[in-house]
């Protein structure tokens, strides 16, 4: 595989288009981001909870695999006072629990639930039991799973791969600079030109 | 007539103060804490009970030293002149009744406890004992002064008719129950504390506090205590929820043996009404939030509910766990000067709106807890192929090494070498070398 050694864009920039995809998570409806590990799925949740703690909200993460590193969040602007962390130590099935227990709990601006990398199979009807959990609460509910386990419930589904990884440092790489992701809607519900076929979000993050 | 006794420790001890403070109220219903080392008794109708002034005294000294507290005890008409005569006397001082004026008017003008700016006035009119103040023309003082000029003027004389400001102590919110028969399991055991709750609650709300704490401490059967403490996100003064949380609580740190007795206490604060701002997101409800956490802890552990708090260091992961607190109100900014908020300094304060903007999209990092052994093949001084549980492949491109440490001057100092590599198959991960060899520490995501 050929790896991009090419310097980074500069700072900045694809910002709209970051915005753009963030307030498409709707309210008070089930979401979900799906790719696998390295494709930028994780960074797009932080920046996701990053926003909502921002606008003075209350956020909460469901940890399935005890993954979460408060210090990239707070770099990426998570206020961690206004964070629930919710450490499962690697056992899914308090995961699942917590996350329904959380979304039912009205005045958080977003719940999340990362279910890592492995990711498993997830309960029978889980995606249907969150969606109505997180039904009428003002949040955004999303899981972040490598593969899509919610089924039919989820109202947005963000699909994220990976497009290249950026190194710092020609001919001799020095370090990680960063990823380029790219996103696509594969579903909305409430906004089906976001689904629209050739659609998609190039994202840079950086390390 | 009016007669004060004041009962003053040299040297501001405020340990002792609360049990000064008793000894006080044994004596006397009126009881006024009149600030560091210093307590006023009304002494007023006492003579039947306690015989006179000298032998009120004489208690009240005696009472004191059992505290190992050298006081001395002042009875006059008034405040300050008892306050004068504590200080200035022995152990024990009476002034007469009528008498104030005379025995005030060598002290000096500090006893009044003027602010700075009536002192440096009166101190360049050259007033220095409140004798002095007491002879000058009221008429003229209060041309000066105002109305405080004559206060302070019949302060000086003696003349004190403000009544004490009562000091009552403050109600221990705390109920028991003996249970001899010796509760075995979790559930008559929380029944039981639920029941403590409904009765600290009910009184909370009396006194229209809310509980930060509940302590309890159980008596158990093979004589030894089992103690615990929770605190709800929120002062909370609803039963329900005190009880959903004590339950938890027990759940995760069950005593060992039977209860046979259990103590339940709330630690009370006054929490400020303060209306929602309109331009502020929803916060979870105190009482459904903790009983949301209730129940959280009995899912996960109660150490794995929390806010994360970075530590003050350069060690991996150095990161612990803080209680999840509801950000305390906070007033419009309108009505906001006044407002007071008790709670506010133990209470997270409120994510201000912009705040926390970072640096933009950030590459979130997944850590491996604990960082997993890897095997590593090295080539030309650098990782070339990986293989661990569920991650193998080779090695396409990495930048490193990059040595941490730190510590050194700890028991447990770190130091490691750090490698960013990517997989074959996209993953970016970072590698670590130390002492017990390669290990995977986190995975870019």
């Amino acid at each position: 595989m050929a790896t991009s050694t090419e310097s980074l864009p500069p700072p900045g920039w694809n910002r709209e288009g970051l915005d753009g995809l963030l307030n498409a998570f709707p309210e008070g409806r089930l979401s979900e981001i799906v790719g696998p590990r390295s494709s930028g799925g994780g960074s797009l949740l932080l920046a996701l909870l990053a926003r909502a703690a921002s606008r003075g909200g209350l956020v909460a993460l469901v940890d399935g695999a005890d993954a979460f590193d408060p210090k990239t969040a707070a770099r990426a602007g998570l206020d961690l006072r206004a964070l629930l962390w919710v450490r499962c130590g690697g056992r899914l099935p308090p995961a699942w629990s917590a996350a329904d227990l959380l979304a039912r709990c009205p005045g958080f601006a977003a719940v999340a639930l990362d279910l890592g990398t492995a990711g498993s199979a997830a309960p029978p009807s889980f995606g249907v039991r969150l969606q109505r959990a997180a039904a009428g609460n003002p949040a955004v509910v999303v899981v972040r799973a490598p593969r899509h386990v919610t089924g039919s419930a989820a109202a947005l589904v963000v699909s994220v791969r990976r497009v290249r990884a950026c190194w710092i440092g020609a001919p001799r790489r020095i370090r990680l600079g960063g990823l380029v992701s790219e996103a696509r809607v594969l579903r909305s519900r409430f906004d089906p030109r976001l689904a629209t076929p050739g659609r998609a979000w190039l994202i840079e993050w950086r390390t | 007539m009016t007669r004060i006794a004041c009962l003053f420790i040299p040297g501001d001890d405020e340990r002792i103060k609360p049990a000064l403070l008793e000894i006080a109220l044994r004596h006397s219903p009126s009881v006024e804490d009149g600030g560091p080392g210093i307590v006023y008794l009304d002494l007023g109708g006492l003579e039947r009970l306690w015989g006179g002034e000298e032998e009120i005294a004489r208690r009240l000294h005696r009472a004191a030293r059992e505290l190992d507290a050298a006081a001395r005890i002042g009875i006059a008409g008034s405040r300050a002149g008892a306050r004068f005569a504590a200080r200035a006397g022995g152990d024990v001082t009476i002034v007469p009744p009528g008498l104030d004026a005379r025995q005030l008017g060598l002290a000096p003008l500090a006893l009044l406890g003027l602010g700075p700016e009536m002192a440096a006035r009166l101190g360049r009119w050259g007033i220095r004992t409140l004798g002095e103040l007491a002879d000058l023309p009221v008429s003229g003082l209060a041309e000066r002064l105002g109305n405080e000029g004559p206060r302070l003027q019949r302060l000086a004389r003696g003349e004190d008719a403000t009544p004490l400001r009562l000091w009552t102590p403050p109600p221990v919110f705390e109920e028991s129950a003996d249970c001899s028969w010796g509760v075995e399991t979790l559930e008559p055991l929380g029944d039981l504390v639920a029941g403590l709750a409904e009765m600290l609650c009910a009184r909370l709300r009396r006194h229209e506090l809310s509980a930060d704490t509940f302590e309890w401490t159980c008596r158990l059967a093979d004589r030894t205590t089992h103690q615990g403490d929770c605190a709800p996100a929120a002062p909370l003064a609803d039963s329900a929820a005190a009880a959903a949380l004590l339950r938890a609580s027990l759940e995760a740190r069950p005593p060992r043996a039977a209860v046979e007795a259990i103590t339940l206490r709330a630690r009370p604060v006054r929490v400020g009404n303060v209306q929602p701002r309109f331009d502020e997101p929803p916060r979870p409800s105190p009482r459904l939030l903790t009983a949301a956490l209730a129940r959280l802890s009995v899912l996960v552990g109660a150490r794995g509910i929390g806010s994360p708090v970075i530590l003050d260091t350069h060690r991996p992961d150095a990161v612990r766990m803080t209680p999840f607190l509801l950000p305390s109100p906070q007033p419009s900014p309108q009505r906001g000067e006044g407002a007071r908020n008790p709670s506010k300094e133990n209470r997270n304060p409120l994510p201000h709106r912009g705040r926390g903007q970072g640096e933009g999209a950030i590459l979130a990092v997944r850590r491996m807890r604990p960082p997993r052994s890897v095997e590593v093949t090295v080539a030309a001084g650098a990782p070339a192929h990986l293989r661990a549980a569920g991650l193998a492949g080779r090695i396409i491109a990495g930048a490193g090494p990059w040595r941490v440490s730190g510590e050194w001057w700890t028991e447990a100092p770190f130091v490691q070498d750090e490698w960013d590599v990517e997989l074959d198959d996209g993953t970016l991960c970072r590698l670590v070398r130390d002492g017990r060899g390669w290990r995977l520490e986190a995975v870019y995501d």
